[in-house]
C-alpha cells in the first residue's frame, strides 16, 4: 500500500471511510510494558504487571497437569496418566536421549519442567482475554535461561573433575595446533559464555515478541476497517476487508500455537545439548 | 514518510537467515527421504541447526529494535 493510499485510508478513517475521523495507529512497542495494576515503587522492579498475574496463571497450569498426569499411578496407566507418558516419552526419546544418551537421563525432571513451563507461559499469547505471551518480556527468559547457564556449568565442572579441566576442555578446540589457539580460544569464550546464553533467552524471547505484535497488528485493523455506517457501497468493503483481516487473524493464531510448540522444544533441546555437552569429556 | 532505516537493514539481513534456514530443512527433508530409518537423529539435528540459524535472523531482530 503506498503513502497515498495509507493517507487517504487516514482521513476516512475512525473506522474506515469515516470522513474526519482517526487515522489507523499500528500497536506499538508500548503494548508490551503495560502499565503496573499495583506498585510499589522499588527501583529496578516494575511492581504487579499483566505479566506477574500471567505467570501465576502459567505456573499453576502448569503444576495442573502435572498433577493431573501423576496422581494415582498404577502399573496399567488410566486415561490421564497415560497422557503423563506420552508426554514423558516424548521428552526422553526426542530431546534427552540422542542429546545426553543413557547417563542424562537423571536431568529428564529439569527438561520436562522446562519445556511444560516454557509452552505454558508461551500459550498464554493465545488463550482468549489474556492474550499476552509471558516470554515475550525479556526478564523472563533470561531467568530460565540463567538456570541452564548455571546448571550445565555446574555440570561441567563436577563431571571433569574440576574447574581448570572443565574450561580447559570447554574453550580449547582438541587438535587444534598451537599458533592459532590465540585467535579460537577467545571465540571459544565468547561464543560458549556469553553468546550461547544470551540467544537461548532471546530466541524464545524474539519469537514471542514478533508473534503477538503480529496478531494485535491483525487485531486492531480487523477493529479499524470495520465501518458498516459508511453507506451500502463502503461499509460492505469495509466489512469484507475486516472479515479479511479476522480470517488472517484466525490463520496465524492457528500458526503461533505450532511456533510456541516449537520453541519451547527448541528451548529444552538447546538445553538438553549444552548440559549433554558439559557431562562428556572433550 | 517515517520510520526507521533499521528495519529496512533487518529486512535484507533476515534474507540470510532465510536461505539458511531453507537450506537446513530441504537437505533435511532429502536426508530423511534418502534413509527414513534414519529420521530420528536426523530430526534433531535439523531443529539444532535450525535453531542456531536463526538466533541469526532473531539477534537482528532485537538490535534492530534496541539501536
Amino acid at each position: 500500500m503506498s503513502a497515498d493510499t495509507l493517507n487517504l485510508a487516514a482521513e476516512g478513517g475512525g473506522g474506515l471511510f469515516t470522513p474526519g475521523g482517526p487515522g489507523f495507529e499500528a500497536p506499538s512497542v508500548g503494548i508490551f510494558f503495560p502499565s503496573p495494576w499495583v506498585d510499589y515503587d522499588i527501583p529496578m522492579t516494575s511492581g504487579i504487571t499483566k505479566y506477574a498475574v500471567l505467570l501465576a496463571v502459567a505456573s499453576g497450569l502448569a503444576l495442573l497437569f502435572l498433577w493431573w498426569t501423576s496422581r494415582k499411578q498404577s502399573l496399567v496407566p488410566n486415561r490421564s496418566q497415560s497422557i503423563g507418558e506420552i508426554f514423558f516419552l516424548f521428552i526422553r526419546e526426542q530431546i534427552s536421549r540422542p542429546m545426553m544418551g543413557v547417563k542424562g537421563d537423571k536431568y529428564l525432571p529439569l527438561l520436562i519442567s522446562l519445556f511444560i513451563f516454557v509452552f505454558a507461559m508461551n500459550i498464554m499469547g493465545i488463550i482468549p482475554f489474556l492474550q499476552l505471551p509471558v516470554t515475550s518480556n525479556l526478564s523472563y527468559p533470561v531467568g530460565i535461561a540463567l538456570v541452564v547457564y548455571v546448571t550445565f556449568i555446574v555440570v561441567g565442572i563436577r563431571s571433569q573433575g574440576g574447574v581448570g579441566k572443565y574450561l580447559k576442555g570447554a574453550v580449547v578446540p582438541s587438535g587444534a595446533p598451537g599458533w592459532i589457539l590465540p585467535l579460537l580460544v577467545p571465540i571459544e569464550i565468547i561464543s560458549n559464555f556469553l553468546i550461547r546464553p544470551a540467544t537461548h533467552a532471546i530466541r524464545v524471547f524474539a519469537t514471542m515478541f514478533a508473534g503477538h505484535l503480529l496478531l494485535a497488528t491483525f487485531a486492531a485493523a480487523g477493529w479499524y476497517m470495520f465501518n458498516p455506517a459508511a453507506g451500502p457501497l463502503f461499509g460492505t468493503i469495509s466489512v469484507l476487508f475486516s472479515g479479511a483481516s479476522l480470517l488472517a487473524f484466525v490463520v496465524f493464531t492457528a500458526f503461533e500455537l505450532v511456533i510456541m510448540f516449537l520453541q519451547a522444544f527448541v528451548f529444552t533441546l538447546l538445553a538438553a545439548l549444552y548440559i549433554g555437552q558439559a557431562q562428556e569429556a572433550h | 514518510m517515517e520510520g526507521s532505516l533499521n528495519v529496512i537493514g533487518y529486512g535484507i539481513s533476515v534474507i540470510g537467515a532465510g536461505i539458511g534456514v531453507g537450506i537446513v530443512f530441504g537437505m533435511g527433508m532429502q536426508a530423511i527421504a534418502r534413509q527414513p530409518e534414519a529420521r530420528g537423529p536426523l530430526q534433531t539435528n535439523i531443529y539444532i541447526g535450525f535453531a542456531l540459524i536463526e538466533a541469526l535472523a532473531l539477534l537482528g531482530f532485537v538490535l534492530a529494535f534496541a539501536i
